[in-house]
């Protein structure tokens, strides 16, 4: 298998860009700039890792997603970065010569590939309801994660259940965890996750042959890290008390904080608030719609979408943010604590086991 | 006679499964199975949530044709609670759905179906130098095709994508494919069956370059849905509010969702979209179909050569409800109706009008489930959506086990897709469809055409004059439904175009408003209302049934496209539009049938599918185990 390096030679990429690309990289990574010749290391040294792309129930979405990732470019993560050799939504074969194709490589590349499933399984009917080559999908699922080095649970399908498995579940749709207990299971919730995050915990695996740092949920850290809420560029009108209290009124327009209008932003662990979408081109809340928490387990179950939580302590009402500004960094740590606590018993009640 | 199964079909949303009945000797297709094999139940979820947030929801069904199911959600909610949307937010959602079709057409063109007429093995035999010549040669040819689109903001000093035609530059390509291929590591493009005669019937600098362009529009399809991030906040699955948009419009106020920096970017990614079709998709779609139909490739219009159906989209105004009427009065596209027998010739072909009343006509939409893994009282007869059983009633294969498919059992259920049939027949649902009915409409004098129709019948025309052919000889066929489709994707750009310079105006006018919140309070509901909320989706016509009541939905019913097309015959005998495109279709290897995958994919099919869990009084069947039903889109 060909290094990072010389593929990129291949395709026209100087030493020069090849640099600059594992400098912004190492940045996208989340890791400190001391580590960019361990990155650069790496992509010389490192094959192209093989990668199985399976799909159970889900929208495709997350397939959707990853292929707008403009750092890198699809174009790069698919012929020059991984081998996609097996994918529901891109393979260019089908049928019976596909399904052989993912058995020859689960074979050639036993214990190194890395399993990537975008929805989940539903255990109802004996798993009919997602069939694969005339196949339940849970059959299909437990026979690919077999050989893998990991598997990547992409969106909240595979990490939590998602649309599917929200009330009343009537196809018992389950994450991969409930169904793969015995190799490390990345979990990358959205609905889709960003797609800058989902290249980037790709390029973290390829690059060092090691799965991500995780949180105690099982997210990349450096991607799951902070809630929304903490990195909104509306944060000051929260702190300040200036609230939308009903879209397209004057406080809507201004862009003030859509807390009061059913913002999930600060019981949400995503990157929307400083990565954003496309590049950093907006995310939900910039557009003027509330979170509506897709990354969080259970979301769909959490709603009306547009009602306030309730368990979050709002700020006075001010008049002026400019006059908060100054304050509002201190207020910020003890802000960050109460939702903290609030976040937490949120999630403990909505846990199913 | 050989049954072949290709299971998974690859390169669609979801999961299908096909089986065909070969005659060997001749390669003609017998008989054909369509199964759509996967089952979600999201009508069964939205049940008893807040119908302001079905969008959500709804949306879900799909995530390729993100925000289609999103906007009938919306429509039909609105159509319910009787909601009209300011005139910005009626905008804003046709450039959104506008920027869906650009985007998923493209994207179907090069990702999911350009692989089934070029292979990357043939591109590798092309000479750089004259694949340079012919990509200047095709641009002379068929460049005059952008001239069909007009430009109401003629903002663009010059295009900024535009495709490149030097050596070095297919050369470039054709080292990366060479290498992939020395690798032993050919991804994507492994195992296929690439010594298909049908890959030798384009020279092969065309392969070189529609290869090159797959992995160009892989990096650029990115841009066609900036209007969604903008508007949305992201994609896929951007955002909406019951009652119009949620992006404010403030010129004053830098953090306003909406003001002139993000129309800028709006405006700017609209032009991406004009380049990308017009001097991409365009150029490449009739260099290859031209070369197709020259050779004899007029098969596979199956269904489409006898019934096709349309609801109409791009209302140019806010209009006061759906099954008032009045959505129907103010669409641009006028591909509402049912057209029969175009393979006839356009003056031959029937032409029946399908309007706002007759979505809530219980005899006119109906679905059947006789071969689908449901029961009825009476399967002989078929429900309209808001009255839809859904009864599980799984019955396996015709050989193998439960779990373990041999093949199915096409003389009795088969499917977990119901059967949606008008009038109790089958119709074709996608671009074509639209073209046909719009086509029909206009020539038969029907409706008064909008600048929308007009476009499309000069496409027609226009195309027609290349090719040296009828319409009713090159559009219903593979080929056409192919066509047809990059057509469409030229008249999303002019609509979005069009509907940008309409928002602008509508601003400068001094109204800036995008919600109608009067009735966002559910105590502003009446205690039971009935709504209707129609689109044309990417794939196909699309019909959400709603029914709210005390402030909480009480059942929801999606008609899909796919279900459409890809659904089980019904009891009278007719076959959906997949089985009857296989059919009309000719295999040289019955084992490899590339023809019988062209045909399938030219459909667009999406399988994510939905549900009908409700008996007649709404009441939940009980203990339900299994779901289905519709596929989404």
């Amino acid at each position: 298998m060909e290094t990072f390096w010389e593929a990129f030679k291949r395709h026209g990429v100087s030493r020069r860009d090849f640099l600059k690309f594992a400098t912004a990289i190492t940045g996208l990574m989340g890791l400190a700039p001391s580590m960019v010749p361990t990155v650069v290391r790496a992509m010389e040294t490192k094959p192209r890792v093989p990668v199985i792309w399976i799909h159970g129930l889900e929208c495709t979405c997350c397939s959707e997603s990853f292929i707008r990732s403009a750092t890198p470019l699809a174009s790069d993560v698919v012929l020059s970065m991984i081998s996609l050799e097996y994918d529901d939504t891109l393979s260019a074969a089908a049928g019976d010569a596909v399904e052989e194709h993912r058995k020859k490589v689960m074979k050639e590349y036993w214990g190194n590939y890395i399993l990537a499933v975008e929805g989940n399984p539903p255990l109802g009917e004996e798993g009919m309801f997602c069939i694969v080559n005339g196949k339940p999908f849970v059959e299909h699922l437990k026979e690919s994660a077999e050989g893998a080095k990991a598997v990547i649970a992409w969106g909240s399908c595979a990490s939590w259940g998602c649309v599917q498995a929200a009330r009343p579940n009537p196809t018992t749709a389950v994450p991969v965890h409930k169904v793969i207990k015995d190799k490390p299971i990345i979990k990358v919730p959205g609905c889709p996750p960003i797609a800058e995050v989902m290249t980037g915990v790709i390029m973290y695996m390829v690059l060092f042959d090691r799965i991500p740092p995780l949180d105690s949920q099982g997210r990349p850290k450096m991607f799951y890290g902070n809630r929304i809420h903490d990195t909104c560029y509306r944060r000051a009108f929260f702190n300040a008390g200036q609230f939308v209290e009903r879209f397209d009124d004057e406080g809507a327009k201004k862009g003030w904080c859509l807390y009061k209008v059913g913002c999930r932003g600060p019981t949400t662990y995503n990157q929307c608030g400083s990565m954003r979408w496309y590049n950093g081109l907006s995310y939900p809340i910039q557009s003027g719609h509330g979170c509506i928490g897709c990354a969080e387990d259970n979301f769909w179950d959490n709603g009306p979408f547009y009602e306030r939580l309730t368990n979050i302590p709002v700020p006075k009402q001010e008049t002026n943010a400019d006059k908060v500004g100054a304050v509002a960094a201190a207020a910020a740590v003890g802000g960050a604590i109460v939702h903290g606590i609030a976040t937490k018993l949120r999630n403990s009640g909505n846990k199913e086991d | 006679m050989k049954r072949v199964v290709v299971d998974p079909v690859t390169r669609i949303e979801g999961h299908l499964r096909i089986e065909i009945m070969v005659d060997e000797n001749t390669g003609q297709i017998k008989d054909a199975v369509s199964c759509g094999t996967m089952f979600r139940g999201i009508e069964l979820i939205v049940r008893d949530r807040d119908p302001r947030d079905v969008w959500a929801f709804t949306q879900r069904i799909c995530g390729v044709c993100t925000s289609i199911h999103a906007q009938a959600s919306l429509r039909a909610v609105e159509d319910a609670l009787e909601i009209t949307i300011p005139k910005n937010a009626n905008y804003i959602r046709n450039i959104m759905y506008g920027s869906l079709q650009v985007h998923d057409h493209v994207v179907h063109f090069y990702h999911l179906h350009a692989l089934d007429w070029v292979s990357p093995i043939e591109a590798l035999k092309a000479d750089p130098v004259q694949t340079a010549a012919l990509q200047n040669k095709l641009l002379e040819t068929y460049g005059a095709v952008g001239d069909l689109m007009p430009d109401p903001l003629g903002r663009r000093a010059y295009p900024k994508k535009f495709p490149k035609a030097t050596p070095g530059y297919f050369r470039t390509f054709q080292e990366k494919i060479k290498k992939l291929v020395e690798s032993g590591q050919l991804g994507i493009f492994a195992a296929h069956w690439w010594d298909h005669p049908d890959y030798k019937l384009l020279p092969p600098e065309v392969h070189l370059i529609a290869v090159a362009h797959y992995l160009n529009m892989l990096d650029v399809q990115r841009e066609l849905f900036i209007p969604q991030v903008i508007f949305g906040g992201k994609n896929p699955h951007p955002h909406y509010i019951v009652g119009g948009v949620n992006c404010s419009i403030s010129m004053d106020d830098m953090n306003a969702p909406v003001n002139a920096e993000r129309l800028a970017v709006v405006e700017d990614a609209l032009y991406t979209q004009a380049e990308a079709v017009n001097l991409f998709y365009l150029i490449d779609l009739l260099a290859i179909g031209h070369i197709y139909v020259n050779k004899g490739w007029t098969y596979g219009g199956g269904l489409s050569k006898k019934r096709v159906i349309g609801y109409g989209d791009f209302p140019d105004e806010p209009y006061e409800g759906i099954k008032t009427g009045d959505y129907h009065k103010k669409i641009l596209y006028h591909s509402n109706g049912v057209v029969e027998d175009f393979a006839q010739g356009v003056d031959k072909a029937k032409y029946y009008p399908l309007v706002g009343k007759d979505f809530a006509d219980p005899d006119v939409i109906q679905e059947f489930v006789a071969h689908s893994w449901y029961k009825y009282p009476d399967e002989s007869k078929g429900l309209h959506p808001w009255e839809g059983i859904t009864e599980p009633n799984y019955t396996g294969p015709k050989e193998g086990t439960k779990t373990h498919w041999k093949y199915l059992d096409e003389q009795g259920k088969y499917s977990w897709i119901k059967s949606p049939r008008w009038r109790g027949k089958p119709c074709e649902v996608g671009p074509l469809a639209r073209y046909i009915i719009t086509y029909t409409a206009v020539k038969q004098g029907h409706v008064k055409p909008s600048w929308l129709d007009e476009m499309v019948v000069n496409q027609i025309d226009t195309v027609s004059k290349v090719l040296g052919l009828p319409p009713h000889v090159w559009l219903p066929t593979t080929v056409g439904r192919t066509a047809a489709r990059g057509l469409e994707a030229q008249i999303a750009v002019a609509a979005n175009l069009y509907f940008l310079k309409k928002l602008y105006d509508n601003i400068k006018a001094g109204d800036t408003a995008v919600a109608n919140m009067e009735k966002w309070d559910p105590s502003t509901w009446p205690k039971e209302a009935k709504g209707i909320g129609l689109t044309e989706a990417p794939r196909g016509a699309l019909g959400h049934w709603c029914i709210i009541e005390n402030g909480k939905v009480k059942n929801y019913q999606c008609v899909v496209p796919t279900t459409w097309n890809g659904g089980a015959r019904d009891p009278m005998g007719g076959q959906g539009a997949f089985e009857e495109c296989m059919k009309d279709t000719v295999v040289k290897i019955p084992e490899k049938p590339v023809e019988v995958l062209k045909g399938i994919r030219s459909f667009d099919p999406c399988l994510a599918c939905s549900t009908h869990l409700y008996n007649s009084k709404g009441e939940e069947i009980l203990k339900v185990k299994v779901q289905g039903g519709a596929p989404s889109c």
